[in-house]
């Protein structure tokens, strides 16, 4: 019953944890822009992040070690110091992004301008991860980010014509005043917002961190396999949402206010307050991810005691890794840079990234002499090999992409 | 040397200078009306939300106020751009009206926002949903 429980725990962990403020302003955006025509790059986006955290997942469970540390012994230092730079530098950029969502989220609560915000929530975050242990951290913040949920409500309360949604999303096509490389670009955004490179370190790492034996393997496939294609379910309703209410209109969201107004209008205060709540946690859960993940990606690189599993004192150079990228995070925010537009610069430039984060997995989760029986099987690979081609490509078009659509603009 | 080259360009990208020609500044025209017509939309948006009690004071505050923002910013950036020729002169004085129709309407329904008047909302807005649709006919004329 136990295990039931923690299962299910993990399970809806990752649901509420799956959102963070990339998938929020990518699906919204792309709703209002063109429709439910993209839908189909969340379902691409969720099978590719489920097929590399389940794959990380099992690294560290079965090595007892987390990503970094296994690529850079893997594949030598200078292969695995690019990756570091890649990654640690689209984490740093999704951090000050989550930070300025959570200001954000709570400036639609108060009406106080965001950047008076943007200090203590990178205060918050520090004294979460200073503080409070990782499962309970964990635990929190990725139930209360199920709150998102409400969006889902709003869209079945609103009774759509689902069969028109079924369509949009089933019969992609670039719609009329839009141009191909615009509707591309947002197609790489959307995925670079569901592949985001920080989820499958956390996830590894967050495997270490709690001690995953062999047994909890079945735990690491129900939480990804079920978890996140739940999660992405809720970034299809924010979409669906957008799509619905703000498409027909012309609005181009700009603000997380607007991507609130569907649910509003359906809902009314109730939905709003949920909303708002779902907002809080999902950007907050998301800050303490990505603050982990760029102390986890250094320390494990440059072999540092890294993790919450030890007191802080045993972990000092993890710990100032953690307190230096949230100050210069918030410090980034600070220079009144919208965090929307930071928001969107990470996700695309994620995308361009993606290969350098997943290359590295498939690697090593194909290597015995750290994975024994439990290598990948020839499905695996097979579609890991179909995603790396996939990711290859996009981290091609989208720098050009991003020149040639003025970044979809 | 290297560093005069880069004060230079990034003194030539700083500048909003004269457009090329009149169908780019007429596109730009186009653009501008659709950014304004998508803040005034939103702005109808909030005040449905207010004539329904759907929404808390603070929260509409917040999305009339970046309504606002977003329709003052468009116009100030188009307002930067040098019209190349009298045709431009004209496409210029039109959408100008267009816009400060719709820039003070979002600067009355924010005001009374802020004040809490929110049962004033819609009353303020009744000029919005014309003003929305000729800067959407403007932006299909002209994008």
């Amino acid at each position: 019953m136990k295990r039931f429980f923690a299962v299910a725990l993990g399970i809806l962990t990752a649901i509420g944890g799956f959102v963070d403020i990339g998938d929020i302003v990518a699906n919204a955006e792309t709703g209002a822009r063109f429709g439910m025509s993209l839908a189909w790059v969340v379902v691409v986006g969720v099978i590719g992040i489920c097929l590399f955290a389940e794959m990380a997942g099992r690294v560290a469970t079965v090595s007892k070690r987390a990503t970094f540390d296994l690529v850079r012994e893997r594949l030598g230092a200078r292969v695995a110091l690019v990756n570091l730079a890649a990654s640690f530098f689209i984490t740093f950029l999704t951090l000050a992004a989550e930070i300025g969502g959570v200001a954000l989220a709570i400036e639609l609560a108060t009406s106080v301008n965001y950047l008076l915000w943007v200090p203590i929530v990178a205060f918050l975050v520090w004294l979460v991860l200073w503080r409070v242990k990782f499962s309970l951290m964990e635990n929190a913040f990725g139930l209360a980010g199920l709150a998102l949920v409400v969006a889902a409500v709003a869209l079945w309360r609103l009774g759509p014509d689902w069969g028109g949604l079924l369509h949009g999303a089933t019969h992609p096509a670039v719609p009329e005043g839009e141009g191909h490389p615009t509707w591309w670009f947002f197609a790489i955004a959307l995925l670079g917002a569901a592949m985001t490179p920080y989820e499958v370190f956390f996830f590894s790492s967050g495997a270490v961190e709690e001690g995953w034996s062999r047994a909890d393997l079945i735990t690491n496939r129900l939480n990804v396999y079920i978890g996140f294609p739940l999660g992405g379910l809720l970034s299809l309703a924010l979409m669906a949402g957008a799509t619905l209410f703000l498409e027909p209109r012309g609005i181009q969201p700009g603000h997380l206010s607007q991507v609130a107004l569907p649910t509003v209008l359906v809902l009314g205060k109730l939905g709003l307050a949920v909303l708002l709540v779902g907002f809080f946690a999902a950007t907050f859960g998301a800050a303490l991810e990505t603050g982990l993940s760029c102390g986890y990606s250094i320390a494990q690189y440059f072999g540092f005691q890294w993790g919450k599993f030890v007191r802080p004192a045993d972990a000092p150079r993890f710990h100032l890794i953690l307190l230096v990228s949230i100050a210069a995070g918030a410090g980034l925010v600070l220079t009144t840079l919208d965090p929307i537009t930071i928001t969107e610069y990470s996700i695309v430039l994620s995308a361009a990234a993606l290969p350098l984060t997943y290359f590295p997995i498939l690697v090593v989760a194909n290597d015995p002499d750290y994975m024994g029986d439990k290598v990948n099987s020839r499905f695996t690979n097979a579609l890991g090999s179909v995603y790396l081609l996939l990711l290859m490509v996009v981290a091609a078009a989208t720098i050009p992409l991003m020149i040639l659509t003025k970044a979809g603009s | 040397m290297r560093r005069s080259w880069v004060a230079v360009l990034l003194l030539v990208g700083a500048c909003t200078g004269p457009v090329r020609s009149s169908e780019v500044y007429e596109s730009k025209a186009g653009q501008t009306a659709e950014t304004a017509a998508s803040a005034v939309q939103t702005a109808l948006l909030a005040v449905d939300a207010a004539k329904g009690s759907k929404a808390f004071g603070r929260y509409l505050t917040q999305v009339l106020v970046q309504a606002e923002e977003d329709a003052d910013a468009a116009r100030g950036t188009f307002a930067a751009i040098q019209p190349p020729d009298q045709r431009a002169d004209e496409l210029r004085g039109r959408l100008d009206d267009l816009l400060t129709q719709a820039t003070g309407t979002l600067a009355e329904l924010r005001i009374a926002a802020r004040r809490g008047r929110l049962a004033d909302l819609p009353e303020l807005a009744e000029p919005l949903p014309e003003v929305a649709e000729e800067l959407d006919d403007f932006a299909e004329a002209h994008g």
